[in-house]
């Protein structure tokens, strides 16, 4: 508990969580009041008009906005996680702990598990923002927001929320386990980013084996009724036929597992020389 | 609370390769428990290698360690919680103060007693920075901080790689003094240095290591004691001319400057002809400002590392001795 309680005090102190997750919502106002600020404009017809404020329109407005911070998120969730594993090595903090009798397999475990629940934290940030954004941005462009209180919508949010957690948590532990085979943070970061964009390309020559690859499966997992790609941000490769959620949401699972038992176990057995 | 044999630490045929590379080539330490132990060696002989080792951070290929009287190896790791160490260059968050720092770490590994934190900051000198990130300090500081992060646990083992790097000198006279007191206390230190002047002051045992191997360990004042060296302290202007005069009793090879402490200049020859050397001296119009005999650790180090400078003091770089140092600066056109 005092490792755990030890990461999130860390984490919280650290500038790269608040600009992961204050971009995050900082890009999401800066679209959504765009929106709300120039649906009026000159030259947009009604098709264009429709959609755009669809983005500001509640209930509609949370899937957008939980769309948005999965999809980008992702990507961001690697990078976070690859910084922090990545940072461990690279200013020998990792030394520390096991010089001062740590268990390597709990330090790591436990620094994730902190991960884990400030992208919670963040996630939840970002959404809230978000939603505040969207009704700044309706009142600009004069959208009623009745659907604020739509109880369908509100009663499935919390599942979402909960899988899109999942998701980018299973991304941050792939960012997280690349840094730490990398033992460095700029290698980490860099491989991290080279592998969900890598996917994405792969995903035009090998469809039928990118699907199952822990980004696209992430994707999948969040996915929507009646959309194929989910968020649709990059890792997902929006020509890749998406598995089904749950079984997406399995893979995504067990991608979180393998990802996190590699770390572990690369950590356990490596010369800690730097 | 005293180990195995009375010793605190004790390797057996302790060898490490990395790669073609040999690092260790069956290392046999014995360090007794309660005093300062001096480990020496050139660069590149293995000593952070053997501190990482003690330290867990890298495996051994073969032989064993004993900390503080018991087995160590992997899956001992709570055997650390009795040992604290500063291994190479300190190592922080540079986001976090000096203080959030040692709490963070103190988290690892073995429970740290409340208060024990603002004891160290004070012990360290830390006090007025303590609220400063460590991105901003400097490398003494971040020494001290080092000191004070292996000092959390008040470890009964206290293992410290070149802790006197970037200090001023008021921190290595109290550093020197901490490590001390900590003996005083019952508690063993093992630090390895490159300024053998500050070891000198320091230990109570040394262990000098070269190429892997232990080429010498013992007590300091037995190994500087042995016979064969009388010290000579001259006009630091007068050194040059001393040793050419001194060369008259004791052949062109006998008569070396201390790089370690200006000055002084080590005469090879036994203890009975202290006298003389003050004589042949005196005789050229040059006037002796101290004198003693017995050994020079810095002589010795240089001895038994293969290290040993040519006549005129003048030492190497390149780890090769005599005749072959010579030609390797030949070789680079810097003899001249």
């Amino acid at each position: 508990m005092r490792l755990f309680a030890s990461g999130l005090r860390k984490l919280g102190r650290r500038l790269a969580t608040w600009v992961t997750f204050g971009l995050l919502a900082g890009l999401l106002v800066l679209i959504l009041i765009a929106v709300g600020a120039t649906s009026d404009r000159a030259g947009a017809n009604t098709a264009q008009r429709a959609a755009a404020l669809g983005l500001i329109t509640f209930p509609g407005a949370y899937d957008s906005i939980l769309s948005f911070i999965l999809g980008l998120g992702g990507l961001f969730g690697v990078v976070y996680g690859a910084a922090i594993a990545g940072s461990e090595w690279t200013w020998g903090t990792l030394k520390n702990a096991v010089a001062r009798g740590e268990s390597r397999a709990r330090y790591v475990l436990l620094s994730f598990a902190s991960i884990a629940v400030v992208i919670a934290l963040g996630l939840l940030f970002a959404f809230v923002t978000g939603v505040a954004a969207a009704l700044v941005a309706a009142g600009l462009a004069n959208v009623p927001t009745s659907g604020l209180n739509d109880a369908a919508t509100l009663g499935r949010l919390p599942g979402h929320l909960l899988k899109g957690w999942l998701a980018i948590t299973e991304e941050a532990a792939l960012g997280f386990a690349i840094a730490t085979l990398a033992r460095s943070q700029l290698a980490g970061i860099g491989a991290g980013i080279a592998f969900y964009f890598g996917e994405t390309f792969a995903g035009i020559f090998l469809p039928d084996v990118v699907k199952y690859l822990p980004f696209n499966v992430a994707t999948a997992s969040v996915a929507t009724s009646g959309s194929s790609s989910g968020g649709g941000f990059g890792g997902g490769g929006a020509q890749i036929a998406a598995l089904d959620p749950s079984t997406a949401l399995i893979l995504v699972v067990a991608w979180l597992v393998g990802a996190l038992a590699v770390a572990a176990a690369f950590t356990e057995r490596a010369e800690i020389t730097g | 609370m005293t180990g195995t044999n009375g010793l605190a630490l004790a390797t057996r045929g302790l060898q490490k390769r990395y790669g073609s590379r040999v690092a260790l080539a069956g290392l046999d330490l014995s360090v007794p428990n309660g005093v300062v132990y001096g480990f020496l060696g050139p660069n590149g002989a293995g000593k952070t290698t053997t501190m990482r080792l003690l330290t867990g951070l890298i495996h051994a290929d073969t032989g064993s360690i004993d900390v503080l009287g018991r087995p160590f190896g992997r899956g001992d790791r709570h055997r650390l919680f009795d040992v604290g160490a500063l291994i190479e260059s300190p190592a922080f968050y540079p986001f976090l103060s000096g203080r959030q720092n040692l709490v963070e770490l103190a988290a690892n590994g073995a429970p740290v007693p409340r208060g024990r934190v603002d004891d160290l900051l004070e012990l360290t000198g830390l006090r007025e920075r303590e609220k400063d990130k460590v991105a901003g300090y400097s490398l003494g500081m971040k020494q001290r901080l080092g000191i004070a992060a292996a000092l959390l646990n008040d470890p009964r083992l206290l293992l410290l790689d070149e802790p006197s790097n970037g200090l001023d000198p008021a921190g290595i006279v109290a550093m020197r003094d901490t490590l001390r007191n900590l003996a005083d206390a019952g508690k063993t230190v093992f630090v390895s240095s490159h300024l053998l002047g500050e070891v000198q002051q320091m230990v109570d045992v040394i262990g000098i290591i070269s190429a892997g191997r232990l080429v010498r360990e013992g007590p300091i004042e037995d190994l500087l004691s042995g016979g064969g060296v009388v010290r000579v302290r001259v006009e630091r202007n007068d050194v040059e001319r001393s040793i050419g005069v001194l060369a008259g009793i004791t052949g062109p090879d006998g008569a070396t400057a201390s790089t370690a402490e200006p000055g002084w200049i080590s005469v090879r020859t036994t203890a009975d002809r202290i006298g003389e050397v003050n004589r042949v001296l005196a005789g050229a119009g040059i006037w002796a400002t101290g004198l003693e005999s017995g050994n020079d650790l810095e002589q010795l180090f240089l001895e038994l590392t293969g290290g040993q400078p040519p006549v005129g003091g003048e030492g190497t770089f390149f780890g090769v001795a005599g005749a072959e140092a010579g030609a390797a600066r030949t070789d680079r056109g810097i003899g001249a």
